[in-house]
């Protein structure tokens, strides 16, 4: 078996998309793969991307569009990789089941043994009237993942809508979305964001920032109402003006109107009555719809997004799986790159184990795949270890494999010749994922992160603690829900550290009390207080920490005759090491001089110059 | 008066020794914890008043000679340690250094060899006898079982002298491939990280001064109020300008240092002080602070860093690192302004072991490494990159042949030039050196173990030189096992050890005040170690040791016992490697009117100290004497015109964050942080011994959050139990806010029910084999409370890791 002839056939894989989570994939999986060119080298992949660029961080959109951030710093590492063929600017346009092929768009089909769709989502485009306009509108930008359009049962989505928006009216999805947005802020002086979600947020602050009159618009009656209750929203509300960015909530917007094929205005409704706003910029952030076409027309299940199991395998074929936005998790899909990445981390895990355990049995490089369940009850260390952890052995126990379900995608053996006694051991259970709901905005002055049990549309359970400390005028809302010795979800509006704390417990499961308030109060309370009073100083404060000297020791050489620093320093070393105490030695011996009343004769002149002289500026630790 | 240096850690502050004048009255315990009468009237005189009439002086005068003695059994004189003026430490000592001299009157000095009967009992031997019982067993178990059977354990303590003479004695009469050191416990990370990106690996590639210039200083991983603290005073600048930035998951002294405007203090979740790093180069890039002409000029391999810390937005690495993203931002920006690109006075990036003692130890020097390239600071006067070494002779320790894959002058053993080389100044064949051993972890791991799969049976006999394994390796009680089940072990101490104590053979050697020799100090700095009173009878340096037992053994192999001429051997032997002596001698030192001279120091070239023409003649002596224009003047700084790769350009390199070996689950739910408290030196055995230094630290404790506190039911002082997968310990509780909610800390320098080195992991760093001591998942409770499903032998051990999504390129 050592022999190249003897080389089993390496599986191929054919990964759709090259976004984020497709990329990272493909990065995580050959990180697992042998080096090659040896049998241990399992895996060829050939990547289909339907955009023209190199992968690049989507999540920094909204920074570019603030400006903050140069677009040269979202590239994404380019895959080089002798067994991984990389086709950008490939649209995939048809799975063909039973050939095991994708076509893509110039007509050529890329067979595969594991297909995995990473083809994320496309900007959810709302059904108002003046929307949408003539698909050869002039000057249009085309809008990407417009196809998009036909998927699913989400009716503000338009039906047959096509190609086109408005001249001043985007999306903000692509690199292309965020570059035109940036290049009409020169024109353009009041700009409207629809959806003030976590994106329309960052994007209205990042238009403020460049100068820009914004004003939010929001169908919910608050603000981030997904993830923020109606007090949390009023919070995160007063900072946003203070930021510069007007909010219309509980707002449905009946007419974009536009005047020769450009946005000049639109009209809303709200509880008081209809209003018209003049709009030079629109911007559409109103949540993604799943790119799930091309698997519902090749007839597998799809619902919201691509429907998939516990080891993110359709149910409708052990040889496709699916992650990032476009898939739809038996817990939902979140839209949350920590959750694509998580999964891109889960399945390079399961495909990489699959195709050893076949190569040490068969010795054939079958590699057998779907079925595996997760136990989604076990905790998951997903978040804590970045979403790009390093693969773990998984532990004994676990939950077991569907044997059923399971199917053999070595090259040359067909599923259905695969006998239950043939297949590999029960699977241990990768851990499902948990805490890769993290919420966190990326806009400067307004802090918000949530996680967990958050927002208005929780369920009561008389189980959970919560503790919360509104304080609006501060702008300042924090809220922690601990059930269990853990902390299952916190919101936190004007509170970074905390939140960042909050996090770390969270995703990390670290024991907590069962009493909130200490989570809350602690960090609140922490400002330490210095003691610069030596009246009020504690005799055991260490004041030279370089010799271990306290206020008591100081303290006792005086009484022993010492009268100066230097005396001081001789008797009991403070101030010999770093010097950095030396002021606050200085200070001791003047109170000293000042309140004790055994001393007889006062020199703090002296005692400030040999402070002085001997200390090249270090400040004092206390 | 005999000027020589503090004997423990790599700042090497520069102190005299000297008797106590006649006069001067035995003072009282004055110097106890919480103070004491003061000295009384005339007592000290000298030093005093040489303080007293001081007090406008410059600052540089720092008040000297504040006594601290010894009285030495059977010695001449007690002596007095004086804070002696030097650039580093400027006449400052902590605690340790001022009462340094107390351990050359240690109660239970070793004087005689001791060696272990039948019955169990180790007892007093003449020096004839221990030394044939030692070469009759190397000659015995390497004839049955292997030369590589007989292995060595070297220190960083050691001077430079005494760690080439034991790398070469490995090398030539035993033969042994194995030989490693406890180096390998605390530079491998460091070392490894700038071999790769500078192609050389100096500690600090500047005079420690230089820090004193800066705009900003960040310290990762470094407790340097508690390590060093002589060295603040190099901090004092940069907190005045407020851009001391430390990285700590513990409020340490040192992170206390940037409060009130100062600094910043960040405080990461334990172990992913890697995303921190990445995480402002993504700021660095994203938001344009880089230095586009230096990376272009200077470095390769930028745009792949770039690509790589895309994913690394401060949002995402708020949520794994626990670090305010706006705080990222904030400190990235202050780092970028201090760059001299940025326009700043200059800035500095220094690692300690906090980042570098873990799994992912070398891909975080390599970030920091990246981070301090992308804002252009190695290579200019006034900012670099830096770590902090150590040990005392950590940095020569490194340099001069006892690390399992190098010979003198850091050369690579497997390079066929380096062995030619070296084998003409040792006057061996080339081909008898043994190529590279084990590393320090796995030769520990390997301790008379059995042949198994595809790895040899391991050795046999260990000698041990300058370590307490027991007490400063990872999972000591494994390491301790291991060393009771040898054939023989031999261990050369001058306190018995809890490691010598279970020496078949201890041999007491000398101690720093009583030998002569060089040590390197953090900053490369080569500097005369001198010797200010006699050893007491019956006790030899290793240098003896070595060249006696070569001679037992019946090597021709030459082992000079004069510390100047191992030296001059030495330095040949460097000629031409990395770090090169061979421009250096004791007596250049000695007439120096610099204190010290840094590495690369190479001979002038018109005498080129070629090892064949060495050994033929001795080598014209290079000394103050000498012409001083014709002598290579050492080198401050390195990097300023070029790197010395082979294209002359830093090497950048794509690293990612993988996590802890050992990270949290149900069972194990806290964080295990280790580290050092200042009255005490690596395994304690020599500060616990000083009597004032044990008052200060008596023992073990456990610093815990006191919310967390609360949640475990644990009060001010209380037993806590503490629990990993390698066992359990238990220490008193300390309450404090300096820890996080989700980690406990405890200092590693105790034997015994609390020494915390019992439980940490051995996984050590794919390319360093550094351990990963700093970090480990933990249980903790009360000691005493009845949890049975806490149980140490339930805690379950951390899956093994594979390491493979790692982005690192190993070379």
């Amino acid at each position: 078996m050592n022999t190249t002839s003897d080389r089993p056939p390496r599986t191929r894989i054919v990964v759709v998309g090259n976004g984020m989570v497709g990329s990272r994939f493909v990065d995580d999986l050959l990180s697992r793969d042998g080096a090659g060119p040896g049998p241990d080298a399992r895996f060829e992949i050939t990547v289909l991307g339907a955009e023209a660029y190199e992968p690049y961080n989507r999540v920094l959109l909204s920074e570019v569009v603030a400006g903050k951030v140069e677009v040269a710093s979202l590239a994404l590492p380019a895959l080089v990789h002798p067994r991984a063929r990389v086709h950008r600017g490939m649209a995939a346009v048809r799975i063909d089941r039973a050939a095991r092929a994708v076509h893509v768009e110039d007509g050529a089909a890329h067979g595969y043994d594991v297909l995995v769709l990473a083809t994320g989502s496309s900007a959810r485009i709302p059904a108002i009237t003046g929307l949408i306009v003539a698909p050869d509108a002039p000057a249009a930008p085309s809008l990407p993942g417009a196809s998009a359009g036909t998927t699913g049962t989400a009716a503000p989505v338009l039906p047959g809508w096509t190609a086109a928006l408005p001249r001043g009216v985007h999306a903000l999805r692509t690199l292309d979305d965020a570059r035109e947005i940036v290049a009409a802020c020169v024109n353009a002086r009041r700009a409207v964001v629809i959806g003030a979600g976590v994106l329309g947020l960052e994007a209205a602050c990042g238009l403020a920032r460049r100068g820009l009159e914004v004003t939010v618009i929001h169908g919910g009656p608050s603000l981030m109402d997904r993830q923020l209750d109606a007090d949390a929203g009023a919070v995160a509300a007063a900072t946003l003006t203070a930021l510069g960015v007007a909010q219309r909530l509980a707002a449905r917007t009946t007419e974009i109107l536009v005047t020769d094929g450009l946005v000049t205005g639109l009209l809303l409704t709200q509880p008081d009555g209809e209003h018209h706003l003049p709009v030079d910029l629109l911007v559409l952030t109103c949540g993604t719809v799943p790119e799930a076409r091309i698997a519902a027309d090749a007839g597998l299940p799809v619902d919201r997004g691509i429907v998939v199991d516990d080891s993110l395998c359709s149910p409708g074929d052990p040889r496709i799986f699916a992650i990032g936005d476009c898939a739809q998790p038996r817990e939902g899909g979140t839209g949350l790159i920590a959750q694509g990445w998580d999964q891109s981390r889960r399945l390079a895990d399961h495909l990489t184990a699959s195709a050893a355990r076949a190569a040490a049995e068969s010795g054939a490089g079958r590699v057998r795949l779907g079925g595996a369940q997760l136990n989604p009850g076990r905790p998951s260390m997903a978040l804590r270890l970045s979403m790009n952890v390093i693969t773990r052995a998984p532990g004994a126990a676990g939950g077991g494999a569907d044997p059923g379900a399971a199917a053999d995608l070595g090259p040359a053996v067909a599923p259905a010749q695969q006998t239950p006694a043939q297949l590999p051991p029960a699977q241990p259970a990768p851990e499902a994922p948990r805490g890769t709901d993290v919420v966190r905005l990326k806009a400067a002055g307004l802090d918000v992160v949530t996680m967990g049990v958050c927002g208005a549309r929780r369920v009561p359970d008389s189980s959970h603690r919560t503790v919360r400390l509104s304080d609006p005028a501060a702008g300042r809302h924090v809220e922690v829900v601990v059930a269990g010795g853990f902390v299952i979800g916190a919101t936190c509006v004007g509170a970074p550290q905390i939140g960042a704390d909050l996090t770390a417990a969270y995703t990390r499961r670290t024991p907590v009390p069962a009493d909130p308030a200490y989570l809350l109060l602690q960090p609140v309370a922490s400002a330490t207080t210095t003691a610069s009073d030596p009246t009020h100083m504690p005799d055991r404060t260490t004041v030279c920490r370089c010799n271990s000297v306290t206020k008591a020791g100081i303290v006792e050489s005086w009484r022993g005759g010492a009268r100066s620093v230097a005396e001081v320093a001789k008797a009991t070393r403070a101030t010999t090491g770093c010097g950095g105490c030396k002021d606050v030695v200085c200070g001791l011996v003047d109170w000293l001089a000042a309140t004790d009343p055994a001393q007889e004769e006062d020199a703090p002149a002296e005692t400030r110059e040999v402070a002085a002289g001997n200390l090249t500026g270090a400040r004092g630790p206390l | 008066m005999t000027s020589t240096h503090c004997p423990y850690c790599a700042l090497q502050c520069a102190m005299s020794l000297g008797p106590v004048p006649d006069a001067v009255p035995a003072p009282a315990s004055h110097l106890a914890v919480g103070g004491g009468p003061g000295m009384p009237d005339g007592a000290g005189e000298t030093a005093a008043a040489a303080m007293a009439a001081n007090s406008a002086a410059a600052a540089e005068d720092r008040p000297r000679g504040v006594l601290a003695e010894a009285t030495i059994p059977g010695g001449p004189a007690r002596v007095v340690v004086h804070g002696r003026d030097f650039p580093t430490n400027k006449g400052g000592l902590c605690q340790k250094g001022w009462t340094s001299a107390s351990v050359l009157g240690a109660g239970d000095r070793l004087t005689t060899p001791l060696v272990r009967g039948a019955d169990g009992e180790l007892r007093a031997a003449s020096w004839d006898d221990a030394l044939d019982l030692i070469a009759e067993r190397a000659t015995t178990i390497a004839a049955e079982h292997g030369q590589d059977a007989v292995a060595v354990f070297g220190g960083g303590g050691l001077t430079n002298e005494k760690a080439y003479a034991l790398g070469k004695f490995a090398r030539t009469v035993l033969r042994t491939a194995n030989i490693d050191y406890n180096g390998r416990f605390c530079m491998a990370s460091a070392a490894a990280g700038a071999n790769r990106a500078f192609g050389l690996d100096r500690g600090l590639p500047f005079p420690l001064a230089d820090l004193g210039g800066a705009q900003a200083v960040i310290l990762l991983g470094s407790n340097l109020a508690e390590t060093m603290p002589p060295a603040l005073q190099h901090l004092a600048g940069a907190r005045e300008r407020g851009g001391l930035i430390v990285v700590d998951p513990r409020r340490s002294a040192t992170a206390t240092l940037t409060a009130d405007g100062a600094g910043v203090h960040l405080q990461p979740v334990p172990g992913t002080d890697l995303v921190v790093l990445l995480a402002l180069l993504h700021v660095v890039w994203a938001e344009g602070l880089s230095d586009a002409g230096y990376l272009e000029s200077r470095t390769t391999g930028a745009d792949a860093v770039r690509r790589s810390v895309a994913a690394w937005w401060p949002e995402r690495a708020e949520q794994v690192c626990g670090i305010d993203a706006g705080e990222l931002r904030r400190v990235a920006r202050l780092l970028a302004a201090a760059s001299p690109a940025g326009g700043g006075s200059g800035a500095y990036i220094l690692t300690g072991r906090g980042v570098e003692q873990s799994t992912q130890g070398t891909a975080t020097v390599t970030a920091a490494i990246n981070l301090a390239l992308a804002l252009g600071l190695p290579g200019r006067v006034g900012s670099g990159y830096g770590a902090v070494t150590g040990q005392g002779n950590g940095q020569g320790g490194r340099e001069h042949g006892q690390k399992a894959d190098q010979l003198p002058g850091y050369r690579k053993i497997d390079d066929p030039a380096a062995r030619e080389h070296v084998a003409r100044v040792w006057g061996v064949d080339p081909a008898s050196i043994p190529g590279p051993g084990l590393p320090a972890v796995e030769l520990l791991r390997r301790l008379a173990a059995p042949a198994g799969a595809g790895t040899p049976a391991g050795p046999r006999m260990l000698f041990v030189h300058g370590s307490n394994l027991v007490v400063s390796a990872p999972n000591s009680t494994r390491v301790t096992a291991n060393l009771q089940a040898l054939d023989f072990l031999v261990v050369c101490d001058f306190v018995p050890s809890e490691t010598a104590l279970l020496a078949d053979v201890i041999l007491p050697v000398t101690q720093w005040a009583e030998e002569e020799g060089t040590m390197t100090s953090l900053e490369g700095r080569v500097i005369r170690r001198r010797k200010a009173l006699a050893a007491p009878p019956g006790v030899r340096s290793e240098l003896d040791i070595f060249a006696d037992l070569a001679a037992r053994l019946g090597s021709p192999v030459h082992f000079g016992t004069d510390p100047a001429k191992v030296f001059d051997e030495l330095a040949r032997a460097s000629a031409g490697g990395p770090a090169d002596y061979s421009g250096l001698s004791h007596a250049r030192l000695d007439a120096e009117s610099e204190p010290g001279l840094f590495w690369p120091c190479p001979a002038p070239p018109a005498q080129p100290a070629r090892p064949d023409q060495a050994l033929a003649q001795d080598r014209p002596a290079i000394s103050g004497q000498a012409d001083q224009a014709a002598l290579h003047p050492g080198t401050p700084r390195t990097f300023l015109d070029s790197f010395p790769t082979p294209d002359g350009r830093a090497r950048m390199i794509a690293v990612d964050h993988v996590g802890p070996s050992d990270d949290l689950r149900p069972d194990a739910p806290l964080y295990l942080i280790t580290g050092r408290v200042l009255q005490h030196y690596q395994s304690g055995a020599q500060t616990r011994r000083v009597s004032e230094l044990a008052a200060a630290q008596p023992g073990p404790f456990v610093e815990i959050h006191p919310v967390l506190a609360l949640t475990l039911g644990i009060d001010e002082g209380a037993p806590v139990r503490l629990a990993t997968a390698r066992g359990a310990i238990v220490a008193g509780a300390r309450l404090t806010t300096a820890v996080r909610p989700d980690t406990v800390f405890m200092p590693f320098h105790w034997s015994g029910p609390g020494s915390v080195n019992r439980i940490t992991t051995d996984a050590t760093d794919p390319i360093s084999g550094m351990p990963e001591f700093k970090l480990c998942a933990v249980d903790v409770s009360l000691a005493g409370a009845v949890v049975p499903a806490r149980d140490a032998d339930r805690i379950s051990a951390p899956a093994p890791s594979t390491r493979s999504d790692t982005l690192e390129v190993p070379r």
